[in-house]
């Protein structure tokens, strides 16, 4: 049975990707989520969901930009897919209608 | 690609763990975002952080067990797929097939040689089968007698015949054990059939030790009781027409004892070191022959079975001194101990030598595996130094597959896998090879060998061979072209380097000087062979016959010759103990004045009958003969001339010396002559007047051109006085050259395999020929428009291939002079090793050499210059 929701990781994970657009591929996905996000997130873990994600069909993936700081590798660069796209604005009505439903009190208690 | 000089790489292993380790789908891109990501690492943490980072993701990263499931871009270079096979075997057949006499050369040097060492693997199998059959096989022994004297010491085989009895008596480790004696035909009659068998003589155990099938009764009751005899399927079906009907009868002995058949055995084959047609019990043999009783003498074999859970080498040391209590050795001045070998070690091992059981037919089962292995080598240097010739023309094709892709490995099973296909192809022709010649094989060898194809052991062996000739000879062409330079190929600048031509000729050179070992080594056999057999023995061994006095002859014999000297044919008539081709005996108790009493003398005695030299056309160097107008020569002997040296006596004729207590005197000396093979000396010979009791055999001279008639006449005299003996004869010089058959069959063989060998050398020489003459038709081109002679061409084109069988001659003939040294250690009497016996090899290798290269530099010479030089 094939997973169709989104993991909070993997939430994250393709939002970066998204942010990252033409330039998004492991390491890059990596440097921004340790920079921006702040988290602690380890690179083999990073990789893994990018497969992950892949494999789910939210992201689809091309090789390419060989540098010689790779040893002349090329990199694997990820775009997300239209079924990516899909999930993640239903990740985030999901989540604003959540917080549309909340009580004005809490909201209160909540931005302050 | 160009790395960026940085002092700070991650850690080389884990790097190497990655590369290999990775799932193979993303390993790409996994090993440079990591270089990156380390890159990151670095300047953010420092260096030892970002190891440890580096280390943990790429542990976290390992996927080992990940098979790759995106399908590539590009396809890898996979040897082993259907197509490349395909290809492969494609360009080997066009290959075999574009050169067609290279193939064949090749092809048929292989499956000589293998034909040639599967032939002598299946005799030397054939050897080591002798007495393996055997059931308790490991746990049987044979015992032999070292005797010391004087600080030397002698193995002897023969036992006492009460030996066997005590051994089971006094070591309890023995289990069962029996006396064998000397086998040899004695006669045998069922109402009017008269037959003599080889016959022998065994304790009770002998069947229940020996594993020899039973057709009729069983091991346990087959040699029970003194009236019992066992006889063979043959046996029985002479005298009662089956085995069946045998069982029960009665059948007799030397025509005065009546015999039971208790048993029937299958006929012995070759495969077992003892033969006979029929066996009778130890004991009822000590009644006919009561000094066997006696610890004193020296008789029968010895054999034994151990208890499964004994140690021999703990029965080895209780039975060394076994007989200090039989006070065997009592009044001697040697001291007898006991020793054992191994049954079934005896075939291969029976020769003694400073009283052990060492060496016998072994060294030619070394000999042959060795001249196997060399012929296989020769096959193989053949193979590789035709392919490594004709790699220039490979050379291209190795080019191309290199600069598609092609790795080194894979070039090199490409050859290899060429080497093993035609050594497929050799191997089946070296097969229907064997099995075509193995009759003829068999009536050289004497044996009866079949190709064993049901052994699944055999196709191994075939198997084994297979793999070893193609990994050999595909080896050097394997390694050497896939290790070309495809751009120097392709660019046309290929050129062997001297390295390359070196190992060729160095091939070369020890191909011709195996061949000329073996060339020299037949010589020198041939040649001692026929010295042998034509050496003067100092009598005459032509027209001799000679039958044993048996039966009835014993009390007749003065009426035997007096008959046999009325035949026309007949010139001479007497009679000796043993033969006149072979006297083994052997006594020790001739003492004379002045001998040493701690030194022990072996003498060979002889009973001679009157006219004993006349007949056998000795010479007398002193003295006379004995004659019947003398009575006291009862008490004389004649002796020979060693003895006469041995005994260090001045004028020996009329001497009085000792044998055992009774006095002798010398009445004649004879001019020594050979009444032994020459494998050993001439030893001292006594020969006493036997006229009243004539035993062994009747000799008889015979005129030159009626042998037949003589014969027939012989024959008839001898049925009517001894009609319940069948009559045998034999003629000296035939069984004299008997004595030397596995040197005959040695020198035959050496002759083929010398020959096989220098044929296959041949082969070898004849490609590479070719294939020189072929490089230099250009070359002989022009030298042909600027005038050079057919001659000159086809000394140049041989000069070069001359030099090398000359240095192979150089090289080999030292070595072939010290095995072949070694080789005539075995005859007391040998030829000298002379120079012209090399010199007559090294001829025979360069005629033939230059006849195979002529063969192809002729043809190059001859070719119109106009056609090797228009196409440039």
């Amino acid at each position: 049975m094939r997973r169709t929701f989104l993991g909070e990781l993997e939430e994250v994970v393709l939002l970066t990707v998204a942010v990252l657009g033409e330039e998004a591929y492991a390491v890059t996905v990596a440097q921004e989520l340790d920079q921006k996000a702040g988290r602690a997130v380890g690179f083999s873990t990073v990789h893994t969901t990018l497969q992950r994600l892949e494999e789910k069909g939210f992201l689809s993936s091309e090789m390419g930009g060989a540098t010689a700081e790779r040893g002349g590798r090329r990199k694997r660069f990820f775009r997300v897919t239209a079924f990516g796209r899909k999930a993640l604005r239903e990740a985030k009505e999901a989540r604003e209608a959540l917080w549309n439903a909340m009580s004005p009190d809490t909201l209160q208690l909540m931005t302050r | 690609m160009e790395r960026k000089p940085t002092s700070a790489e991650p850690p080389r292993w884990a790097t190497r763990l990655l590369a290999s380790w990775s799932h193979p789908d993303t390993r790409e891109e996994l090993q440079g975002d990591m270089l990156e990501m380390y890159a990151y690492w670095l300047e953010s943490l420092g260096k030892p952080a970002a190891d440890r980072k580096y280390a943990l993701a790429v542990f976290r990263l390992m996927r080992p067990f990940a098979r790759p499931k995106r399908s590539n871009d590009y396809s890898e270079t996979y040897s082993f797929s259907a197509a490349m096979i395909q290809n492969y075997f494609k360009i080997a057949f066009r290959n075999l097939l574009k050169s067609k006499t290279f193939s064949a050369v090749n092809i048929l040097g292989l499956a000589l040689g293998m034909a040639c060492s599967l032939m002598i693997m299946l005799w030397i199998r054939d050897e080591r089968a002798v007495d393996a059959f055997h059931a308790n096989n490991g746990q049987l022994y044979r015992i032999y007698m070292r005797e010391y004297f004087s600080g030397k010491v002698q193995g002897v085989i023969w036992t006492p015949g009460l030996l066997a009895e005590e051994l089971k008596k006094s070591i309890p480790e023995i289990e069962m054990s029996t006396p064998y004696s000397w086998t040899n035909p004695q006669t045998f009659s069922v109402g009017s059939k008269i037959h003599k068998q080889a016959t022998n003589w065994a304790s009770a155990d002998f069947f229940k030790m020996f594993s020899y099938k039973l057709l009729q009764g069983t091991p346990e009751g087959a040699l029970r009781d003194k009236s019992n005899i066992v006889i063979s399927r043959n046996m029985a079906e002479a005298f009662f027409g089956s085995a069946e009907a045998a069982m029960g009868k009665a059948i007799r002995f030397d025509n005065r004892k009546e015999m039971t058949v208790s048993a029937v055995f299958e006929n012995i084959g070759t495969n077992s070191s003892l033969q006979f047609d029929c066996l009778m019990t130890w004991d009822a043999y000590t009644d006919d022959n009561s000094w066997a009783k006696d610890w004193g003498s020296t008789d029968p074999l010895t054999f034994f079975k151990l208890r499964r859970d004994a140690d021999p080498a703990k029965v080895a040391t209780k039975m060394r001194h076994l007989l200090d209590k039989t006070n065997r050795d009592a009044g001697k001045p040697y001291k007898t101990q006991l020793a054992m070998q191994p049954f079934h070690e005896y075939y291969l091992n029976s020769n003694i030598k400073d009283a052990k059981m060492d060496g016998g037919r072994i060294e030619y089962v070394r000999l042959f595996s060795f001249v196997a292995v060399f012929i296989l080598l020769i096959a193989c240097i053949n193979f590789m130094n035709l392919a490594t010739a004709r790699s220039s023309r490979r050379a291209k094709e190795v080019g191309v597959r290199k600069v598609v892709g092609a790795m080194r490995s894979m070039l090199a099973g490409q050859f290899m896998g060429e080497a093993l296909l035609i050594a497929t192809l050799s191997a089946i022709l070296a097969v229907l090879l064997v099995a075509l010649l193995l009759p003829a094989f068999n009536s050289l060898t004497g044996k009866q060998m079949a190709l064993p194809l049901s052994e699944p052991m055999f196709w191994g062996i075939i198997a084994g061979l297979l793999a070893a000739t193609g990994l050999l000879a595909g080896s050097y062409p394997a390694l050497f072209l896939s290790s070309l330079n495809p751009v120097r190929i392709l660019k046309g600048a290929l050129k062997f380097d001297s390295g390359s031509v070196w190992v060729r000729q160095g091939l070369v050179v020890f191909q011709f000087g195996l061949s000329v070992i073996l060339i020299v080594g037949m010589i020198i056999i041939y040649r001692q062979v026929g010295f042998v057999q034509n050496k003067n023995l100092g009598f005459d061994r032509e027209n001799l016959v000679y039958f044993p006095i048996e039966g009835e002859l014993f009390n007749k014999y003065d009426i035997l010759k007096a008959q046999l000297t009325q035949v026309a044919g007949v010139k001479e008539v007497s009679h000796m103990t043993a033969t006149p081709a072979s006297n083994g005996n052997g006594t020790e108790g001739i003492t004379w004045p002045g001998s040493d009493p701690n030194d022990k003398v072996r003498f060979t005695p002889v009973g001679v009958g009157y006219n004993f030299t006349k007949t056998m056309n000795l010479q007398m160097a002193d003295g006379r003969d004995f004659s019947k107008d003398f009575p006291t020569d009862s008490s004389g002997v004649i002796v020979n001339e060693t003895a006469v040296k041995v005994m260090g006596l001045k004028d020996p004729v009329g001497r009085e010396i000792n044998w055992g207590k009774s006095k002798i005197r010398i009445v004649g000396v004879l001019k020594d002559f050979h009444y032994q093979s020459l494998h050993t000396a001439i030893r001292p010979l006594i020969a006493y007047l036997a006229a009243r009791e004539p035993q062994g055999s009747v000799i008889v001279r015979i005129q030159a051109g009626k042998t037949p008639e003589t014969l027939a006449a012989i024959e008839r005299i001898c049925k009517k006085l001894n009609p319940n003996v069948p009559f045998t004869y034999a003629f000296t010089d035939q069984e004299y050259a008997r004595q030397y058959q596995s040197e005959q069959i040695v020198g035959k063989l050496a002759g083929y395999f010398a020959f096989l060998a220098i044929f296959i050398s041949c082969l070898g020489l004849f490609g590479l020929a070719a294939f020189t003459a072929e490089q230099r038709t250009k070359e002989i081109g022009v030298r042909k428009v600027l005038g050079a002679s057919v001659a000159g061409i086809v000394g140049l084109l041989s000069k070069d291939f001359l030099k090398l069988v000359m240095m192979a001659i150089v090289l080999a003939s030292p070595v072939a002079w010290y095995i072949m040294k070694q080789w005539l250690q075995g005859f007391a009497y040998q030829i000298d090793i002379e120079w012209w016996m090399f010199a007559l090899a090294g001829v025979i290798a360069v005629l033939i050499a230059v006849f195979t290269i002529s063969f192809q530099s002729v043809k190059a010479a001859m070719v119109n210059p106009v056609r090797s030089l228009r196409s440039e």
